[in-house]
């Protein structure tokens, strides 16, 4: 990270989230909270290429950006008036809230800042890492892998279930 | 670029993987179970296809049993390149989720309230086997990648679980808060996995073991870790801060998933929060050399008495019943926590043990709970006035389940507790105040549980109708044998503790 | 580290490049244009009618389902990427775990399709009943 340019990128897209996270947040019209969720989405994608994540980067874009916003949108677009809904974004318990925050980010930093007991890791990334993922997951990961499909099929009968419409009809039974 | 291995070296790793999966069968014929019955519930058709998909259910759990107690002979080791364990505290637990998956279908079985509400049902027992899967994975995984995979699972399964009466606001209402603190409280802890990562740039909990006493570490990075690890892990025991969703998610959902959630979800954050502080936290000399006197064991100190103290005390104002059992569950959280503080093989005996008697009591008080509200379509305890007169076996069967979960003898409750304090005092007289805190705590939970007997027996009725209400034969059958079984296991404790004892051998352990 | 960076420097400059093009066509467009609203001007264009409410209108809850089905599929084609540029070299073995993988998550797709979540609501004929003739499709359509 000597490179300057790098740098001043990189604190672009650092920018970018922060500020894009906060209006999601304080935003009071859910659509352009969906909406600025995106270069939330974006910048973090960026900041993974930084890290040299570079799969992590795409699978943030094609997942996240393709998938669950859409998904998002999906779902502000169900509601019913949706431009004139109020959206109740009041601060509730401000003062224990900022305590709170400013005591998990002021330990956090400290933490951070005073520790240099971090072990780096023995390989080296060089280049894509597309294979090299690849061969783990095939290899050394298998087992989470194979977990993960399991997962994905329960989230998705889960899912289906509750998102279907029940027109009040009487049971199977 | 990144260079694959060679050909023999493929070769190996094939090898070594193929033999893995000969340690994995249990958790195969799970899966297969659980993909076996969403197709059963995609071909069947017609009237009677709760029953048999819950019959089904029961039979193909059970049929576990068989899988998993041919592991006993197995040599305890890690498997799949480290990601996955086999030793006899793994198998315990498997034997555990497998039964209490069985007896939440027992209770769905039971429970009337699925039929007026539930329009399809097939999802509901695949998930309950999807959960069973989830946590006998997180009794055995070894690595943080399968320890939070497996986690997932099992809240994914239970927030849908948890919210299966679409149409009631109240489970929705549970499903919703169970996920927005589910997904907080797994946020905080990968953060901390990822600090552990950071200082050890391993992921198997027995490598971080390693390296965290060969390199040392920065306590204060580690109290930090341990203090968002353990947002998690609190969070599936239900221990006191980390709390906040139980009480209403109990309410709301479903009564055989409360009962779930209550007795096997807890059990699955146990085990592995015993794995996790016993195997990858390295024990020194002192366990309080760290930053301020603070380490894990400090925290999860003032965990369990705030849990005691909070679940006992909030407990005495519940108005329903299922209300009342979840702040008892957080209490209960704070007993089994005392005996992870003992950190010896006593005190992972006298958790193991309380596990198995918090099984018990706490599935058949539930049971009890789904038969009533069966009967009187109400959860409140002022419905439960005068209903000692008519459904005689279920009061008496509630009490002895009540006195159990109170702690007094000759129950099986009580051996869980004595144990468990028991263990305490064996330390020598740095743990006493815990056991006097536990013991004065059991004391307040005397008074709030004793509330439904009395209300049960000694008031009458709002509404005396002289009409006595019958379960019907199976579940009397039931109540029955639950109730002999929780005496039972109070006079004749041996092989239950043996058991306990048995099993708490984890692999790589070099506490005790 | 620095090869990859540069390489997605280049994704940075059609970053750049399609943000200048998009706000640079505006700016100039502003500049040029004359700015004489009036209520008609300013009106939404539909096709000459006029526009009656607002363009937020609520979806069909279906669409929720089938987005639904189409993350877990995004996630699995994730997965299935770095798979392939290894499969070649791994041979049978990574090929059957690829297809366990697969096949789980189809079985999610046979569900969803045997429960009906992939149909489109239809309108569904309604066939009063006669009570002398037996009713036939074409002539009780319409009432």
């Amino acid at each position: 990270m000597s490179n300057p340019t790098y740098t001043a990128i990189f604190y672009l897209f650092a920018a970018i989230t922060v500020f894009s996270a906060a209006f999601v947040v304080f935003s009071r019209n859910v659509i352009y909270s969906a909406f600025s969720l995106l270069f939330t989405f974006f910048g973090i994608a960026a900041l993974y290429v930084f890290l040299s994540a570079d799969f992590i980067a795409v699978t943030q874009v094609v997942v996240y950006v393709g998938g669950i916003l859409v998904l998002l949108l999906f779902g502000v677009m169900f509601t019913n008036n949706i431009m004139d809904t109020d959206l109740k974004t009041d601060v509730l318990h401000a003062i224990p809230g900022t305590f709170l925050f400013l005591g998990i980010l002021a330990a956090l930093l400290f933490t951070f800042y005073t520790t240099n007991g971090w072990m780096p890791s023995d390989t080296q990334l060089q280049g894509s890492v597309v294979e090299r993922i690849g061969f783990e997951t095939m290899s050394r990961y298998v087992l989470p892998f194979e977990m993960a499909s399991i997962l994905l099929l329960a989230a998705l009968i889960g899912a289906a279930f509750l998102a279907r419409y029940d027109n009040g009809g009487t049971n199977e039974h | 670029m990144f260079e694959l291995p060679s050909g023999a070296e493929i070769q190996s790793i094939i090898s070594i993987l193929k033999s893995g999966l000969g340690f994995f069968i249990p958790e195969i014929y799970l899966s297969i179970l659980f993909m076996g019955l969403i197709i059963l519930d995609l071909a069947l058709k017609g009237r009677n296809k709760s029953g048999i998909l819950g019959w089904a259910t029961l039979i193909g759990l059970g049929g576990s049993f068989y899988f998993i107690a041919q592991q006993h002979a197995m040599q305890a080791g890690e498997h799949f390149f480290g990601m996955y364990v086999l030793d006899e505290y793994a198998i315990f637990f498997k034997y555990f989720f497998v039964a209490s998956g069985m007896f939440a279908v027992v209770a769905t079985l039971a429970d009337r309230k699925f039929d007026a509400e539930v329009k399809s049902i097939g999802e509901y027992y695949a998930l309950v086997v999807a959960m069973v899967i989830g946590m006998v994975m997180m009794a055995a995984a070894s690595d943080l990648l399968m320890i939070f995979l497996a986690m997932e699972l099992v809240s994914l399964s239970a927030y849908i679980l948890s919210g299966y009466f679409k149409r009631d606001a109240r489970s929705s209402e549970a499903a919703l808060k169970y996920l927005v603190y589910g997904a907080v409280s797994s946020g905080l802890m990968l953060y901390g996995f990822s600090l552990i990562y950071g200082m050890t740039a391993e992921t198997n909990i027995l490598k971080i073991s390693m390296e965290l006493a060969d390199h040392g570490y920065d306590p204060l990075v580690m109290i930090l870790a341990t203090l968002l690890i353990m947002a998690g892990f609190g969070y599936k025991i239900g221990a006191f801060p980390f709390h906040f969703w139980s009480p209403d998610v109990y309410e709301g959902a479903p009564t055989p998933i409360t009962a779930y959630l209550s007795v096997a979800s807890k059990a699955a954050g146990f085990a592995l929060l015993l794995r996790f502080f016993y195997i990858a936290v390295p024990h020194g000399v002192s366990p309080y050399e760290d930053i301020l006197g603070i380490d894990w064991l400090t925290l999860l100190v003032i965990m369990s008495v705030a849990s005691m103290i909070y679940g006992n005390v909030v407990a005495i104002w519940q108005k329903n019943v299922k209300r009342l059992l979840a702040y008892s569950s957080i209490a209960h959280a704070g007993y089994l926590l005392l005996g992870v503080i003992v950190m010896d093989e006593i005190g992972t005996q006298a958790v193991l043990f309380y596990l198995l008697s918090y099984f018990l009591m706490n599935y058949a008080a539930f049971y009890v709970v789904v038969l009533i509200s069966n009967r009187t379509g109400s959860e409140t305890l002022d419905d439960y006035r005068g209903l000692g007169s008519k459904m005689p076996l279920a009061g008496a069967a509630l009490t002895v389940f009540l006195i159990s979960l109170v702690g007094l003898p000759p129950t099986v409750g009580f051996i869980g507790k004595l144990m468990i304090f028991s263990a305490l005092l064996s330390k020598g007289a740095l743990y006493i105040w815990l056991a006097l805190i536990g013991v004065l705590t059991s004391v307040i939970s005397l008074y709030y549980y004793m509330l439904i007997p009395l209300n049960m027996f000694l008031r009458e009725s709002l509404e005396p109708n002289e009409k006595s209400l019958n379960p019907g034969f199976l579940a009397q059958l039931m109540m029955a044998v639950l109730m002999i079984l929780t005496i039972w296991f109070g006079l004749f404790f041996e092989p239950l503790s043996e058991f306990a004892r048995y099993s708490s051998a984890m692999f790589g352990l070099s506490l005790y | 580290m620095d090869q990859t960076l540069s390489e997605f420097g280049n994704v940075f400059v059609f970053f750049l490049l399609g943000v200048v093009f998009v706000a640079g066509g505006y700016l100039t467009a502003r500049m040029l244009r004359p700015s004489r609203p009036n209520p008609v001007k300013t009106s939404t264009y539909e096709c000459g009618e006029e526009a009656v409410g607002s363009a937020w209108v609520k979806f069909n809850i279906r669409f929720y389902v089938v987005a639904l089905i189409f993350i877990i599929f995004d996630v699995e084609v994730v997965f299935l990427f770095p798979w392939a540029t290894v499969f070649r070299q791994l041979g049978s073995f990574a090929l059957v775990e690829a297809l366990v993988f697969a096949g789980i998550l189809i079985l999610g797709l046979v569900y969803a399709w045997v429960k009906g979540d992939l149909d489109w609501v239809r309108p569904t004929p309604s066939v009063p009943k006669m009570p002398e003739m037996p009713a036939s499709k074409s002539t009780s359509q319409r009432d």
